[in-house]
């Protein structure tokens, strides 16, 4: 206790010297003057699993995401919310056309070893990103930037990416078209600066604690694979002063896991929970069980290059409307899921184009469904007989069974549940070996294109081989579109032709759900699920 | 004794050498790759990921690559874990799995030898009902429900012990997983002492000694615990060899950085090396462990001889 009133003086500093109009707002990450803070500001942290590389360039999966928002800052970075704020660039231009940006450095951001952040920095690390020979498997998430996907497909010189630094505090950046999302893209792990001198020394083990120079908020102290990530916080960051937490331990631990070592007192914060404890958990946790929307959307899609589905809207319209999504989303995943009758999850400032028979009673429903299933030629004795594919999980299996039910009940229909392992079915997608399919999107950043490219002719991930010359005719328009809200009509055009073609069956869309003690504050749920550690910090607390 | 040894080891290599053929063929016959992700990449990049690794080279010429790293005691980089190789995750997670396990089979000796000892000693008696009760239950209940009901108990509820995390040379993370581990051991050593025990005490050579008026301590101790451990020793090779391997379950329960989970994991990810490297390692364990056992049985039986 003595130690947290020794803290408490040194907010009280920080709170006078810093700035002359005192803090007000919690929500904001600030903290009210007179607030107890613990005298301990180690923020534990779980992540699902052990990230398979600390390298912004190379890395591929969420968890390792998470904890270089933590180690690294992008010309953008993420807000407390979630929403891009000005992090390494202090301010910047856009021109007219918007496909040319300039960005204004801040002069006083700092490496760790305490080396200015240039401009240089960006591009040694975007050249990087893109050259083929750097193996970065995400080099993709630079397309909007000019030259880059002829660079990583090797019809280009890694120097022609569209990228200049006219001097170290400058750095200028020419678009292929108009990208709105560009800001949010700016405080991805891709795009985020490196140390070049360091990486040369080191090579491959520059991402080793004893070596890695970063310019986030937090270092790297420690890394044993398979146990923690212990980072420590940056003295040399330029917002040094406003970041609490002297330590951020992350553990990998198994979904089921960290229910348990969470109600030990071992974490304060979980990266997630088994949906099917959902009610248990809130009944024994109250509000330290939180979900908020997730930018991911969960559905079926279907094979478009063959017959059955492919030929007959009236059959595939029959499916979807069979499906009662309330019925999954409150029964099999106990409310944590929200039901999704459309593709492309709650956006700001998009309007959500949901089918008419969306608000029909569940009888209507499932009697234009039946009528479309006459329609389309099945009978109970010539039922519609397919096997659906989803990646083997036992949350999965409960869902599937529960689908394939209701398309028993209200149709008459056949459909048989059927997994394979993930890379398994992966595969089989890839040589477009399956009819009906799971496939699960998690949008790469908060813009209605990450979903509807799925549909998007010769798109690597549009496993149906969908085809629609006017659905592709709109994402153009959007393209070339610079006006956000004009551009997202496009979108809802686009989204609408979909539906109406029935072109896939929706399911879910994402939340994301985590278990947080009451005392750690300085998070805000928000679509894209990150919580960078910046903004946490410790109330006063007994115990855990 | 000497060329024993010397010709077990020699009919060692050959299995060895089975062992990581197959499991190397085996994972390379699994459908998918360690880089197949839901996005696919540009060719030209795919291309370079598998150069680096060897996977664009033709698979005897990867299998011939792997055998001979092999050979030279480099079991290659892990392709999940970048700038990981196969060695540094053994290293830092064998010694884990070692601790526990080793601490384990103590306890399963110890308590497991005693409790089995005694139950056959006073058959029939509460002194045998009650701990082969619970020997019965520690067998049927499997590790998945009792670790997780420890962590429950003692660090949920009546919060005296941490849940999980690791700290060597902390007594007190070590005990749950220790005792969860070492549970179904002691049950099972329990029933398998108490039935080699019956069974030897009720042998001819005993009923000579207790006729020849030897006390009771002394049939025991001189001649009734060698025979009664021999069973035990052909049990504990192989546990030996499992428990160093680590315990899946036990590991995610308690957040153990052992090697046990990289095997469900690397299988997984298509972590080629990484699972080859641990089955290996689990060959070489398997062998070291039975030909200790065999030693073993030459001086806990005098009619054993070892034949080379």
């Amino acid at each position: 206790m003595k130690s947290g009133l020794v803290l408490l003086g040194a907010v009280w500093l920080t709170a006078c010297g810093g700035d002359p109009s005192p803090p007000t707002d919690a929500a904001s990450g600030d903290i009210r003057v007179g607030t107890a803070l613990a005298a301990d500001q180690t923020v534990t942290r779980a992540v699902d699993a052990m990230p398979r590389s600390l390298d912004p360039s190379l890395l591929t999966d969420v968890e390792a995401q998470k904890v270089t928002d933590d180690l690294f800052e992008g010309l953008t970075t993420l807000g407390i919310d979630g929403n891009p704020v000005p992090g390494v660039a202090k301010s910047w231009e856009t021109s007219e056309d918007g496909k040319t940006w300039v960005f204004h450095l801040r002069p006083d951001a700092r490496w760790s070893n305490g080396d200015p952040v240039t401009a240089a920095d960006f591009l040694y690390a975007w050249h990087r990103e893109v050259d083929p020979k750097t193996g970065a498997e995400y080099a993709q998430s630079l397309a909007p930037i000019m030259g880059a996907m002829a660079i990583a497909t090797g019809h280009a010189p890694v120097e022609s990416l569209g990228v200049s630094a006219p001097d170290p505090l400058t750095l200028k950046v020419s678009l292929v078209s108009p990208t709105p999302y560009l800001l949010s893209l700016l405080a991805d792990c891709f795009l985020m600066p490196l140390h070049r001198a360091t990486i040369e020394k080191y090579g491959d083990d520059w991402t080793r604690p004893e070596h890695m120079v970063s310019n986030g908020a937090f270092v790297l102290q420690e890394l044993v694979v398979g146990d923690r990530i212990t980072l420590r916080k940056n003295p040399h960051f330029w917002a040094a002063d406003t970041v609490r937490p002297t330590r951020i331990v992350y553990y990998p631990i198994d979904t089921i896991v960290q229910v348990s070592r969470f109600m030990a007192g071992d974490i304060q914060f979980s990266s997630i929970f088994p949906s099917d404890q959902f009610r248990w958990l809130k009944s024994r946790l109250g509000d330290q069980v939180v979900t908020a929307p997730y930018l991911g959307v969960t559905m079926l899609a279907m094979n478009w290059l063959r017959p059955p589905l492919a030929d007959d809207t009236n059959l595939r319209l029959a499916l979807t409307m069979a499906v009662d999504r309330e019925v999954l989303a409150n029964k099999i995943r106990q409310g944590v899921q929200q039901a999704a009758y459309s593709l492309i999850p709650p956006l700001v400032g998009y309007e959500p184009q949901v089918p008419e028979w969306a608000g029909w009673t569940a009888e209507r429903r499932h009697a234009e469904a039946r009528r479309l299933y006459a329609a389309a030629g099945y009978s109970a004795a010539h039922p519609f007989r397919m096997e659906v594919m989803y990646p083997t999980d036992e949350a999965n299996r409960d869902l599937y069974d529960a689908v394939a039910a209701m398309w028993r009940t209200n149709l008459g229909a056949d459909v048989q549940p059927y997994n394979e392992e993930f890379r398994v079915l992966l595969q089989d997608l890839r040589l477009h070996k399956a009819t009906l399919f799971q496939n699960s999107w998690i949008g790469d950043f908060p813009d209605p294109f990450t979903f509807l490219q799925l549909f998007q002719t010769g798109f690597e991930q549009n496993f149906g081989g969908y085809s629609d010359p006017s659905f592709d005719a709109l994402l153009a328009s959007a393209a070339h579109e610079p006006d956000n809200g004009r551009r997202y009509r496009y979108f809802e055009q686009a989204e609408v032709r979909l539906n109406a073609q029935a072109a896939y069956i929706p399911i879910f869309y994402y939340t994301c759900r985590h278990l947080v003690k009451p005392y750690l504050k300085g998070w805000q749920l928000n679509i894209q699920d990150r919580n960078p550690s910046r903004y946490l910090y410790l109330l006063d607390h007994q115990g855990g | 004794m000497l060329k024993f040894l010397g010709r077990r080891l020699l009919i060692a290599l050959p299995t060895l050498l089975v062992i990581a053929t197959l499991a190397f063929g085996l994972l390379h016959a699994t459908p998918g790759g360690p880089f197949d992700s839901a996005k696919q990449m540009p060719a030209e990049i795919q291309r370079s990921i598998e150069a680096k690794y060897h996977l664009d080279e033709p698979l005897w010429r990867q299998y011939l690559r792997y055998m001979n790293d092999l050979a030279h005691g480099d079991l290659g980089p892990s392709f999940q874990y970048r700038n990981t190789s196969v060695n540094e995750l053994i290293r830092a997670g064998l010694p884990v799995d070692a601790w526990v396990g080793s601490l384990a089979l103590l306890i399963a000796v110890l308590a497991g030898g005693l409790c089995g000892f005694l139950a056959a000693l006073k058959r029939d008696t509460r002194w045998d009902y009650v701990p082969m009760f619970f020997a019965a239950l520690g067998i049927a209940l499997p590790v998945f429900v009792v670790a997780p009901l420890l962590v429950l108990v003692f660090a949920v509820q009546l919060r005296w012990l941490p849940s999980g995390d690791w700290r060597a040379g902390e007594f007190r993370y070590w005990i749950l997983p220790v005792l969860a581990l070492a549970l179904p051991y002691t049950a099972y050593i329990a029933r398998m002492v108490r039935g080699a025990a019956i069974e030897v005490l009720s042998s001819p050579f005993i009923r000579t000694a207790r006729a020849k008026g030897l006390t009771t301590r002394t049939v025991i101790l001189r001649h009734a615990l060698r025979p009664v451990l021999m069973p035990l020793v052909s049990f504990l090779g192989p546990a030996f060899a499992g428990v160093l391997t680590g315990s899946i379950i036990i590991e995610s329960v308690f957040g153990l950085p052992g090697i046990g989970r990289y095997f469900l994991i690397g299988a997984i990810n298509r972590d080629y090396t990484l699972v080859v490297g641990i089955t290996v390692l689990y060959g070489v364990l398997i062998i070291v462990f039975n030909l200790l056992a065999d030693l073993s049985y030459a001086l806990l039986d005098p009619r054993v001889r070892l034949q080379p």
